[in-house]
């Protein structure tokens, strides 16, 4: 029984012969090529997601609605400041967590050991991900509390209604849009991250699972 | 400096290039993709190559940063015929030097190595060159008992598939 084996592991050695074979040049143009890995793709889509959160207050639309004198005349100017504080205390300690996985993920250790540090590394951005989400959440809450709390919420968000529409009836048409909009932005945002990262590291989840059920 | 340390890459990979081109035979099938994984290594093993120190031997070194980059890092190219495989080196097999039942079975035996995982695919590499358990459990981050059993797992179900 054996004999087969070993009859592959001879043939397979003089398959040498029989490989392809590059010349020096053709190596040595290869060498200054772009990587396409995984952990770079990681690298750069997490740098993107460290960077769109704040981009979002880019948008004029978005600064109007975190605009100060509505959060003023609303009553939350001051748990806004706090939120928004601890928020970039957090995304700081995020990114530096990120740069250090990052940092020791070496292509010289073992398959397992490598995977391992790629996925902590994926969790650490995981991690910043649902905070993200978590904190507009929270805005979107503090605002509809806000809202909700106000004796003149039309005045407070200049919004000039003709008089035909019920001022408190438009209060809670406002509420409503708001948390809808709310949990649709965040659900669209989550979404986005989990499919860009399952299609990046289904492979590497697998083969990591493989390996790990060969130590079970 | 750096154009040294370049040229005696180079030639330590032209020399022992034939490793890499049997992992990127086992886990590609077609031409292109075969090129594509080879490249991904060749970057990967110069961007490591300051940390390779000579206290192994050159080959020995590439086994871990070739295999690491096949199962780990690298992501096929999106643009790929399915259809067009079996151009590669496996299913080569020379007619003269073998009887047609000897060919048969080794032919059997290599679709069925194509079929296995990853990680298994890993482990059959490993050891159809040669390598202990020892190294073989060091490469792959495994415990060396662990290495001989799902080896031993992996030679039973080649043989069923020669012997149904």
């Amino acid at each position: 029984m054996m004999d087969e084996l070993e009859l592959l592991k001879q043939d397979w050695q003089k398959r040498d012969r029989e490989m392809p074979r590059l010349t020096y040049d053709e190596i040595h143009r290869m060498i200054w090529k772009k990587s396409s890995s995984v952990v770079r793709w990681i690298f750069y889509i997490s740098i993107i997601e460290f960077i769109v959160p704040h981009l979002l207050y880019l948008l004029p639309s978005f600064r109007s609605g975190m605009n100060y004198d509505v959060a003023g005349s609303l009553g939350i100017r001051i748990p806004l400041i706090v939120l928004t504080v601890i928020q970039y205390g957090i995304a700081l300690y995020f990114i530096l967590q990120f740069y250090k996985r990052y940092r020791e993920i070496s292509v010289l250790d073992s398959a397992g050991k490598l995977m391992n540090r790629i996925i902590r590394t994926r969790k650490t951005v995981r991690n910043y991900v649902v905070f993200c989400l978590s904190m507009i959440l929270v805005f979107f809450g503090v605002f509809i509390w806000g809202m909700v709390l106000s004796d003149d919420l039309i005045e407070a968000l200049h919004l000039h209604p003709d008089g035909q529409v019920d001022p408190d009836r438009l209060k809670w048409i406002v509420v409503g849009i708001m948390s809808v909009a709310g949990i649709v932005f965040t659900a669209v945002m989550g979404g986005i991250y989990f499919l860009l990262y399952g299609l990046l590291t289904r492979k590497l989840y697998r083969n990591y699972k493989d390996l790990r059920r060969m130590e079970g | 400096m750096t154009k040294e340390l370049e040229h005696q890459f180079v030639s330590e990979l032209e020399a022992n290039q034939n490793i890499v081109h049997k992992v990127c035979s086992l886990y590609t099938d077609n031409r292109e993709a075969h090129n594509d994984l080879f490249q991904e290594i060749t970057i990967q093993l110069w961007k490591a190559y300051p940390k390779f120190r000579g206290d192994s031997k050159f080959s020995t070194w590439m086994y871990r940063v070739a295999l690491n980059t096949a199962i780990t890092l690298y992501r096929k190219s999106r643009k790929q015929p399915k259809t067009q495989a079996c151009d590669t080196v496996l299913y080569k097999v020379k007619a003269e030097e073998y009887d047609p039942t000897q060919e048969r079975q080794l032919n059997l035996m290599y679709s069925a190595i194509r079929e296995l995982g990853d990680i298994d695919k890993a482990l059959v590499f490993l050891y159809l060159e040669d390598k202990n358990y020892g190294e073989i459990a060091d490469t792959l981050g495994i415990s060396e008992v662990n290495a001989r059993v799902k080896m031993s797992r992996i030679k039973t179900k080649l043989r069923t598939i020669l012997n149904p």
